[in-house]
């Protein structure tokens, strides 16, 4: 009954229209978080900066006292323990705090990224236009995700650059807890992981503070899990009942990471414990053992065998694949079920 | 072609029903008021119509037939939440290029002339602005879209009488050049009086009254006379809301039309929007909907279903 | 905090002679005191044949009024044969309130003095006139058919009167 009902602008699409292009999201995804992006590669710079150019002294060190000669003289002794003391106690305490670097980047670039549109109330803006929700949820998650997941994959390689001289020099190796965490694909992969956990606890919970919490706990929580359990079922071991491999005299940096040893007597049933037992009375753990022969030998006279279940250094790239594998899809999953749940408010 | 249309809409928070069995249809071409008391139902309306809460009950569309959060619905509606969220840490230049990047169309030209004109600095902090400011700035991204339906939520709260001038001014340009139709709500009816051209009026979670004003202007008036023969006048007429004096009676009823025969030694007078409105909204059993359940009485002061 | 530029420059954006005014208090519904500021407009002269009236959209900016008033207004004049719409252009005056000519109406003034004098014979006073002759007026036009009155030229005197 009014001349408005026929609209002055150009004739509306009576299909559904076509949708905005994705490429738009790259501006409002940056835009939006700028702040965060910036803030994270900051530090991660700053931090590489400083990797390097103590790194730089640090290969030095190691270099001049790797070619110290003679060997065991006071004065190369001196450069062997000063390495130890300083160079080995930085990079220690370093390695141990960057544990908490994926963890942090993820409570603090994930759990706000959707959470703080619920909080402000700035969702009633956002999910009105015409780009609809799920896919600027979608554009964003995806866009931070590769973000921060390349940043940090940066960032490990510079402090495996850094850390190199001690797998030598201390008793670590690089399947060590803190030290395979911290190089290759996973230490990007846990970040990545940490992200869409902080994401999907975002919009779960739908307050900033909460959901860092809850965060902070879930991948605590996962990191331990994967640390005393996960790994040990990784399908990459080996089982040998050849002690050689174990016996410490090969460069520390390379020896295997024993996950369990087991005894078989004759016929390859489980040996009589109480005759181990009684042979490994003769090994003391402090003293000097009671018997000349080797461990080895001592079980063999008794027909038993020792069986170790290992894994050599030499798996570290498909330990590496395997954890960001599983890494990989769990982020993915995450990610879908933040966007399920973005949707599900929605008509 | 109905901006809106529902059909025994409703919405339950707990145990709470904050809208029920809400059914209109809202025509296009008009301003629309969404008129009732806090808690009316107003805000949980809108969230439904634009997809920001689901119904727990019935079912809306908009545009015609288009399903609510669907893409031709999210282009075709713009929408305005109280408070008139933006982004604060953002400039009024980033938000426009931030709608801009999120919508099919945008009136960048529009946008940057309005602003100028509103002397609202492109490069100022949203979070810096006056609360007028804001809801221009706001009400600027949402007619740049160019929508066909304007969806505003109290947007007049926050602002002094001339920043509401300036807004209403807006807004009505906007019907005129381009043809949006507009919903908005508020509970200050006075000031609306002169824009709207149709009215749902909420109560308690439900409609109590919708319908062109043109129309429920021409059937409702006032009639005064001898308060002895109102209540035999109230037996026979739909009766809104009655106020006596010792010997004069004042009766708000609802008749067939304008032409309807004035009962003799009683005068008929014409009745303006807001008295209308608080006498439906003073008589909760009364009620204007289309179709057959229209006001019933038995008592003289207050209308049973 | 000017939005409507038009008002502001010198001669109004489209050129309209006339700029409306609202009286919320009066009681006579917005639409109807449009169409009567046209009328009383073009009986003053201000507006002539020709003359555009305001756009739609600079009435509603100045006045903060419904389109839809403005539009009911305006399509009341069309139907009164004042005004016409031109698509894409606005509405244009195409007719005045008759004026009619001096000796035309000295030669309607003779007859009417002639039935005053007889009615006030058979004993009408002025209200009894005046309520006479405006029933036989109202039937006289409701017979005709419709609201719209085309050339009469006592219409803009009577109307005041009723």
């Amino acid at each position: 009954m009014t001349v408005l009902t026929m609209p002055a602008q150009p004739a509306q699409d009576t299909a559904a229209p076509r949708p905005v292009p994705w490429r738009r999201m790259i501006w409002v995804t940056w835009r939006q978080h700028r702040a965060m992006l910036i803030s994270v590669l900051a530090v991660l710079g700053a931090i590489s900066v400083f990797l390097w150019i103590a790194g730089l002294d640090i290969h030095h060190n190691y270099a001049v006292m790797t070619a110290c000669r003679p060997a065991g003289s006071a004065a190369c002794q001196t450069l062997s323990s000063n390495f130890t003391s300083t160079d080995w106690t930085m990079a220690n305490v370093l390695g141990i705090l960057l544990q908490l670097a994926p963890v942090l980047i993820g409570a603090f670039a994930g759990a706000p990224l959707l959470a703080r549109e619920l909080e402000t109330g700035t969702f009633r803006y956002a999910w009105t236009q015409g780009f609809g929700r799920a896919r600027q949820a979608i554009a964003k998650l995806v866009l931070v995700a590769v973000t921060i997941t390349v940043a940090a994959w940066a960032f490990s390689e510079v402090f495996t650059w850094f850390f190199k001289p001690f797998l030598g020099t201390s008793s670590l190796t690089v399947l060590s807890a803190t030290v395979f965490d911290a190089r290759g694909i996973v230490f990007a992969a846990w970040t990545l992981a940490a992200f869409t956990i902080g994401a999907f606890a975002g919009m779960l919970i739908r307050r900033v503070v909460p959901a860092i919490a809850v965060t902070l706990g879930a991948y605590l929580g996962l990191n331990l899990l994967a640390w005393l359990e996960l790994r040990k079922f990784y399908p990459v071991s080996l089982v040998t009942s050849n002690p050689s491999l174990f016996d410490g005299s090969t460069n520390s940096a390379t020896s295997p990471w024993v996950l369990s040893t087991w005894y078989t007597g004759p016929g390859g049933k489980p040996a009589n414990q109480s005759v181990v037992n009684q042979v490994l009375a003769l090994f003391p753990h402090n003293g000097p053992p009671l018997t000349n022969e080797t461990p080895a030998q001592a079980l063999a006279r008794h027909h038993i065998t020792e069986w170790f279940r290992y894994i050599p250094v030499s798996r570290f790239w498909p330990m590496q694949f395997i954890e960001a594998g599983w890494l990989l899809a769990l982020s993915v999953l995450l990610i879908a079920a933040t966007v399920w749940l973005v949707r599900r408010r929605a008509a | 072609m109905n901006v809106i249309e529902t059909n025994g809409l409703g919405k339950c928070y707990g145990r709470t029903w904050a809208l029920r069995e809400c059914t209109l249809a809202i025509p296009a071409g008009h301003l629309a008021a969404l008129v009732g008391p806090n808690g009316a139902g107003k805000t949980t309306f809108m969230n439904m119509s634009v997809g920001l809460a689901v119904p727990t009950a019935g079912t809306v569309t908009v545009l015609g037939d288009q399903p609510v959060g669907s893409p031709a619905a999210l282009d075709g509606i713009a929408f305005v939440a109280q408070d008139a969220p933006v982004y604060l840490n953002l400039s009024a230049g980033d938000m426009l290029h931030l709608t801009r990047n999120l919508n099919r169309r945008f009136d960048q030209r529009y946008a940057h002339e309005r602003l100028a004109g509103l002397g609202i600095p492109l490069g100022k902090k949203a979070g810096k602005l006056s609360g007028g400011q804001r809801a221009q700035l706001a009400l600027t991204l949402a007619l740049a879209r160019r929508p066909q339906l304007l969806i505003l939520d109290e947007p007049l709260a926050m602002l002094d009488p001339l920043a509401r001038q300036d807004f209403m001014a807006t807004v009505m340009t906007s019907m005129a050049e381009d043809g949006v139709s507009v919903l908005l709500s508020s509970h200050a009816l006075a000031e609306l009086e002169r824009v709207t051209d149709y009215l749902v009026l909420l109560s308690g979670g439900q409609v109590q009254v919708t319908g062109e004003v043109e129309d429920l202007l021409a059937c409702h008036r006032v009639l005064t006379g001898p308060a002895a023969e109102a209540d035999s006048l109230a037996r026979q007429l739909r009766v809104v809301q009655a106020r006596r004096g010792g010997a004069q009676a004042h009766l708000l009823v609802r008749t067939g039309g304008p032409d309807d025969p004035v009962p003799p030694g009683w005068e008929a007078h014409p009745v303006s929007l807001e008295e209308l409105a608080l006498a439906y909204l003073r008589s909760p059993g009364a009620e204007v909907l289309p179709g057959p359940s229209l006001v019933q009485h038995t008592e003289p002061t207050e209308v049973a279903r | 905090m000017e939005i409507d530029k038009g008002n502001s420059r010198a001669g109004s954006s489209s050129g309209s002679p006339i700029e409306f005014r609202l009286d919320p208090a009066s009681g006579v519904p917005t639409y109807l005191q449009l169409v009567q500021q046209v009328e009383h407009a073009l009986r003053l002269g201000y507006l002539k044949p020709g003359d555009q009236l305001p756009k739609v959209r600079d009435v509603v900016a100045s006045l903060t009024i419904n389109p839809n008033t403005v539009l009911k207004a305006y399509r009341e004049l069309e139907t009164k044969g004042l005004a016409a719409g031109r698509p894409g252009q606005g509405t244009f005056i195409q007719a005045t309130l008759n004026q009619v000519a001096l000796p035309e109406l000295t030669t309607l003034r003779r007859p009417l003095l002639g039935w005053l004098t007889a009615a006030e014979a058979a004993g009408l006073d002025e209200d009894g006139i005046v309520a006479l002759f405006t029933s036989v007026l109202r039937d006289f036009f409701k017979r005709r058919g419709g609201s719209a009155d085309r050339r009469g030229a006592v219409n803009g005197e009577t109307e005041d009167v009723g």
